[in-house]
């Protein structure tokens, strides 16, 4: 399946209840990794999606693949780019300066929690399951089968 | 496009039919829970105080602690033990619901019950200590239940069980009591449990396990006495041949199902079926009453009665899909809440019957002891009543069923082996044992669950062992599945028997007057009865003077998901069984919790788990363990 229009998911939060069920299956999917085998062989896992408390209630985070991206305005080595309205990461041209992650307004990008060493420590987020083919995985979307309550929708932006 | 659902070809259909009208069933509501929780399948879940819910996340750097501090060993243990000790207290009610009637029947208050088996109360009452010579009926009937029932009541810590004292081998109580999980009070063990695991109590995984080995001890207990009580009061099971599957539902009768697990109520179902007949005929019902057994309640009555069996645990539902069931009686544990909302659409009375499991949409008919014949009558007729509404166009009924030879109660094994060597009933299957021609005894039991396809890894496992000449026993829905499937059958042995295990089952058969082999798996009861293949296993135990950690003797859960079944398979372990379990337990997310149960448990009780969720490699592993046993024999 090509990603040939821009998508992005959409996330209802007055439905999710905080079960995380999200960034565990984001981070097995990427790992394709069945939970058991995952935690029998101890591997770690980086959710692309994950939910906080704040003040007003609880919050998904996720990259919102935003058209006018500070992120991708920011970035010194151009790793951040648009393709097919996604906003994505080429992680070769990318130096690790984190720069990213401090102007994205919603805190939707962090750096990698895998035992790297700091210079070669990557940004980690959302890119909607496309790979660098740009082709969306064909377990993509992981998150949103995985919520119980249908809290996320992938929506097209036509 | 059901086709995966079941080996059953029945419910394959009838869910084929129940899509078509637009009625759910349980795989569809499966699909509907789909995905399921990941934390709560890993058992990281605690929701033990109201500071909570927490969970520990195991696959990166979420929170590592609840609240409290309890880390996820603590977290899992707590919740594998809190379900045993559901189990224990599910079961063990039942045992006391039956140690209650004795006690009642000596006391003239239950007058509807009568003593069947006069020489199993005998047997009891020796098992007991109980002197039987010079005593009256009653007298004996007091005595046994008030020893019993001091299993649930005894404060003394340094004594154990009476029933679980006296059922296993000297060797393995010393072994329960030095580790200090021989429980001395059913309910003191469940209370126990729910005291520590109350917040802020025991953090220690192994010590919170340990107790979860005590419970399960006690679940035993609770078993093993309803088991042999009932046995007393309805008549030990015999071989009797009869049919599975929802082809035994009549359209030309007025159809009863019972479902549950207590025999004290379905026993006079049955009875009334017969004594209403004209009744039944004079409604419309050519054929009068026909009561069918659904999961335990039905195992209970076929091994006695040898009253037919309409479907197991998963398929409960189905039965009434045919539009043929005018009621359904059910007593207590894993009936499923759905078919009080399913029953809105089908003529079918759905009837409860015990004070602590009431369903919405069921008219309750509360069932006492005091006044069983009554309360029956009032059931039966209101399935008489029900018939009249049957819409017999709507009537479907799958038109397969399975010939069953049922009723392997221990004693109908010795019984059949005495036919060989009368003195010494338990020397050929010993012989047969130590020369090759039985390697080993696998008991399946356990539940159904959607998980997988229902009923397909104990056919597949038993398949594979009874290739290798293993002993096949079944209980509870296992039994169901292997009922079903033809399996409890002559012709099945022949089909799937090893060369060597067929002649050991022909010439047992024949010798028996069956005219043929066993059946390839021996329909053993309920699950309840699990404890009646304790009892041969603990029989052979004796008589060579090993302890059952030693013996060449399996067990598989293919498809466990009651707490009951925790705590059996807990229990089984701690007799010193290796436990094969065909569906992940919810334990996963604590790697303290599984090296105990599967490896560091050994070096206590010689039991442990193994969990394999293919059943051929399943039959594989529980084959290693029969060999690996035999090997220490040297045999």
């Amino acid at each position: 399946m090509a990603a040939g229009d821009s998508r992005f998911i959409h996330i209802d939060e007055t439905k999710c209840l905080g079960c995380r069920s999200c960034e565990m299956a984001c981070g097995l999917s990427r790992k394709t990794l069945n939970l058991f085998t995952a935690v029998l062989q101890g591997q770690q896992i980086e959710p692309r999606i994950t939910v906080v408390q704040s003040s007003s209630g609880l919050k998904v985070v996720q990259c919102r693949q935003c058209e006018d991206a500070l992120c991708v305005k920011r970035c010194p080595a151009g790793a951040l780019y648009h393709q097919n309205g996604i906003v994505t990461l080429d992680e070769e041209s990318c130096i690790g300066c984190r720069l990213c992650t401090r102007v994205c307004p919603y805190g939707a990008i962090r750096m990698t929690t895998a035992a790297v060493p700091a210079s070669q420590a990557k940004p980690v987020k959302c890119d909607l399951c496309v790979n660098r083919s740009g082709r969306i995985d064909s377990n993509a979307y992981a998150c949103v089968q995985a919520c119980p309550v249908g809290a996320l929708t992938v929506v097209s932006k036509q | 496009m059901n086709q995966n659902k079941s080996c059953d070809p029945c419910v394959n259909d009838m869910l084929v039919q129940a899509k078509q009208n637009h009625i759910e069933t349980a795989w569809d509501r499966y699909e509907q829970q789909l995905p399921q929780c990941g934390f709560g399948q890993l058992g990281v879940c605690c929701r033990v105080c109201w500071k909570g819910p927490c969970r520990v996340n195991p696959l990166g750097n979420g929170p590592q602690r609840g609240i409290c501090g309890a880390d996820a060993h603590t977290i899992v243990a707590r919740n594998l033990i809190r379900g045993i000790a559901s189990g224990t207290a599910a079961h063990s009610d039942h045992g006391r619901h039956m140690a209650k009637t004795l006690l009642e029947m000596s006391e003239g208050e239950a007058p509807d019950y009568a003593v069947k088996d006069q020489k199993k109360l005998a047997d009891i009452a020796a098992k007991l200590n109980i002197t039987a010579e010079g005593k009256e009926l009653k007298e004996l009937l007091r005595e046994i239940a008030l020893t019993t029932l001091a299993d649930f009541s005894r404060q003394d810590e340094s004594i154990p069980c009476t029933w679980l004292e006296k059922t296993i081998p000297e060797s393995r109580l010393k072994k329960l009591i030095q580790l200090g999980i021989a429980p001395h009070n059913i309910d003191a063990a469940v209370a126990d449990i729910m005291a520590r695991t109350h917040v802020g109590t025991d953090a220690d995984p192994v010590n919170l396990l340990l107790s979860g080995l005590r419970s399960s001890l006690a679940d035993y207990t609770g078993m093993a006495l309803a088991t042999e009580l009932s046995d007393a009061l309805f008549g030990t099971p015999e071989p009797v041949v009869t049919a599975a599957n929802l082809g035994v539902l009549k359209e030309e009768c007025i159809n009863i199902a019972v479902g549950g697990h207590n025999p004290l109520l379905s026993e006079f179902i049955c009875d009334m079926a017969l004594e209403l007949h004209d009744e039944a005929v004079q409604a419309g019902a050519a054929g009068g009453i026909n009561v069918v057994g659904v999961c335990c309640t039905g195992n209970e009555v076929l091994m006695r009665r040898g009253i037919p069996l309409a479907t197991n645990y998963l398929s409960q539902e189905l039965p009434i899909l045919t539009g043929a069931l005018d009621a359904m009686v059910v007593d207590v544990q894993c009936i499923m809440p759905s078919l009080g909302k399913l029953t809105e659409c089908f003529h079918t009375r759905l009837i409860t019957t015990m004070n602590n499991c009431k369903i919405p949409g069921a008219t309750h008919v509360e069932f006492h002891t005091q006044t069983a014949k009554e309360s029956s009558r009032e059931i039966v007729r209101l399935a008489i009543e029900a018939y009249k509404c049957r819409n017999q166009d709507k009537v479907n009924i799958p038109q397969q069923s399975s010939t069953v030879i049922g009723g392997f109660s221990a004693e109908a094994v010795v019984a059949a082996l005495s036919t060989l060597d009368a003195a010494d009933p338990l020397k050929p299957l010993l012989d047969h044992i130590v020369n090759g021609n039985i390697q080993g005894v696998a008991l399946f039991a356990g539940c159904n669950t959607p998980k997988v396809m229902q009923d397909h890894a104990y056919l597949t496992i038993a398949k594979e062992l009874a290739q290798k000449n293993v002993l096949l026993l079944a209980t509870g829905c296992g039994a169901g599945a292997f009922a079903k499937a033809g399996f409890m059958t002559m012709e099945a042995t022949d089909k799937f028997a090893g060369d060597s295990l067929k002649a050991v089952l022909r010439a047992i058969g024949e010798s028996a007057g069956l005219n043929g082999p066993l059946p390839l798996v021996l329909h053993m009861g309920s699950c309840v009865d699990n404890t009646r293949a304790v009892s041969l296993a603990v029989a052979l135990a004796n008589k060579i003077g090993v302890d059952i950690d030693q013996l060449p003797v399996v067990a598989s859960a293919p498809e466990c998901m009651s707490e009951k079944a925790v705590a059996i398979g807990t229990w089984a372990v701690a007799l010193g069984i290796p436990t094969h379990l065909g569906v992940i337990p919810q334990v996963m997310g604590s790697s303290a919790v599984v090296d105990v149960l599967t490896e560091k448990v050994k070096d206590l009780t010689g039991g442990y788990f193994m969990v394999e969720t293919d059943p051929v490699q399943a039959a594989q592993k529980l084959y290693e363990a029969i060999q690996a046993r035999r090997k220490l024999l040297g045999i």
